[in-house]
């Protein structure tokens, strides 16, 4: 230890301009990424696909009109199924369902009905609240997602789940879509097809296309934010209906005709 | 710190003199990666983590970090052309985490083989199966206590005999 005043020695001396040598490539190591990055933009491949960060400008969601629903039609399922890689794994009780066709009987007038259920999108979601490590999260375009980078499996987000519409991987998974990462030990339910969201403009879910290829169209996809889009109009008048509204949780999903 | 990057410099680039079996690494497809090799060597993992975040969370996908093309790159054919795992032993993840003892993660969800479409063409929703053969996947409603209590070999059956007595809510198809 010296003071200010004393006179450095040979070796302090020789060590200052070590420490001032190994700040300098200090320095430089920390711009190597900003110069690499530079390089980079060069040959950045250009795909055509969106690259800013999702907004609040849209929230996303699916306007399903029960009355066009087919009883005992389950291409949206299989759709969904064969878009994210989803397959038995001979279980059937633990196998994954991301849409589930469901059949509706009033007791009173004997009315059927027949609607596919699958993540409703709400906007204050339950398994997000519940989520111990944020893993479960609503993006900014109103999309509710598991990330299972950070998905420990505890599952409180499938008992908080008013619509039981998210399931838990038991066992490994060795063919998945390169768009679709699924593994055991996480929770998965509908993404809205996000991967297809992400990839360009006016892209369909799935099981839209799928119901639209069976020539039902019950499925259509539409922006809740967009005062013209046909989700916005049918919820303005008020022929779009939440499952269990009473829960309040604005679902991004909504019901024609239930 | 200096000594241990100093230290792994060699492992990677000179190999250990001696009787050290370093890890011999596939080559990827074309003249180089998205960064200089040193920098991939030592970095790959932040870039990754950096990206997942990005793209999972933010939803910018148009970044060249992305897991689906270290692989689309790095992946290797056998005799037949049918694409070998990444992660399988000696392949291009496997043969330096395994030498680094270092257990990879991702291929627990993520492909680790690449798909004949990528994000560009994603959606094959066009390639459904014909409805009548899979009447048996669709899914229907059963109370979850007792469709734990069911045994594995005749579920079938007794999710039959389960809607036709127990007309719950009504939400029950039975056929």
């Amino acid at each position: 230890m010296y003071t200010a005043s004393s006179k450095p020695t040979k070796s302090q001396t020789a060590r200052r301009h070590f420490l001032k040598r190994l700040g300098v490539l200090g320095v430089v190591s920390a711009a190597a990424p900003v110069l690499l990055s530079v390089a980079r933009g060069a040959d950045k491949k250009s795909t055509g696909i969106k690259s800013d960060a999702v907004s609040s400008k849209h929230r996303w969601g699916l306007l399903i009109d029960t009355s066009k629903c087919a009883s005992g039609c389950d291409a949206c399922v299989r759709g969904c199924h064969a878009e994210h890689g989803i397959s038995s794994t001979g279980n059937d009780h633990t196998d994954a369902q991301w849409i589930r066709k469901i059949d509706l009987q009033d007791n009173l007038t004997g009315t059927l009905s027949s609607l596919p259920m699958m993540c409703q999108h709400c906007k204050t979601a339950p398994c997000v609240d519940v989520c111990p490590t944020g893993a479960s999260f609503k993006r900014a375009d109103g999309i509710v997602l598991v990330n299972k980078h950070t998905c420990i499996g505890c599952r409180y987000c499938v008992l908080a789940c008013p619509y039981k519409a998210r399931s838990f991987i038991h066992e490994p998974i060795t063919d998945q879509q390169s768009w679709a990462p699924r593994g055991k030990g996480t929770v998965e339910s509908c993404t809205l097809c996000v991967h297809r969201v992400d990839a360009e403009e006016d892209q369909q879910p799935a099981c839209a296309v799928a119901c639209t290829n069976e020539a039902h169209s019950a499925i259509l996809f539409g922006d809740l934010n967009d005062a013209e889009s046909e989700i916005s109009l049918a919820i303005e008048q008020g022929q779009a209906h939440e499952v269990r509204s009473d829960l309040h949780l604005n679902t991004g999903v909504r019901y024609i005709d239930l | 710190m200096l000594v241990f990057v100093l230290s792994w410099s060699g492992v990677v680039e000179f190999g250990f003199a001696g009787d050290t079996k370093t890890p011999v690494i596939p080559k990827g497809k074309g003249d180089h990666c998205v960064a200089e090799t040193d920098y991939m060597r030592r970095n790959h993992m932040d870039l990754l983590v950096h990206q997942r975040d990005e793209t999972v969370i933010r939803g910018i996908r148009d970044e060249p970090f992305s897991l689906v093309e270290c692989v689309d790159c790095h992946v290797q054919r056998d005799a037949e052309n049918t694409p070998i795992r990444v992660d399988a032993k000696e392949q291009f993840c496997e043969s330096c985490h395994a030498f680094v003892a270092v257990k990879i993660d991702c291929f627990g969800c993520h492909a680790a083989v690449p798909d004949v479409a990528s994000v560009e063409n994603a959606g094959r929703a066009h390639e459904y199966e014909s409805a009548e053969n899979n009447s048996a996947r669709n899914i229907q409603w059963i109370p979850h206590k007792q469709l734990l209590s069911f045994k594995q070999e005749n579920m079938v059956s007794q999710k039959k005999t389960y809607y036709r007595n127990h007309n719950v809510h009504s939400l029950i198809k039975t056929n």
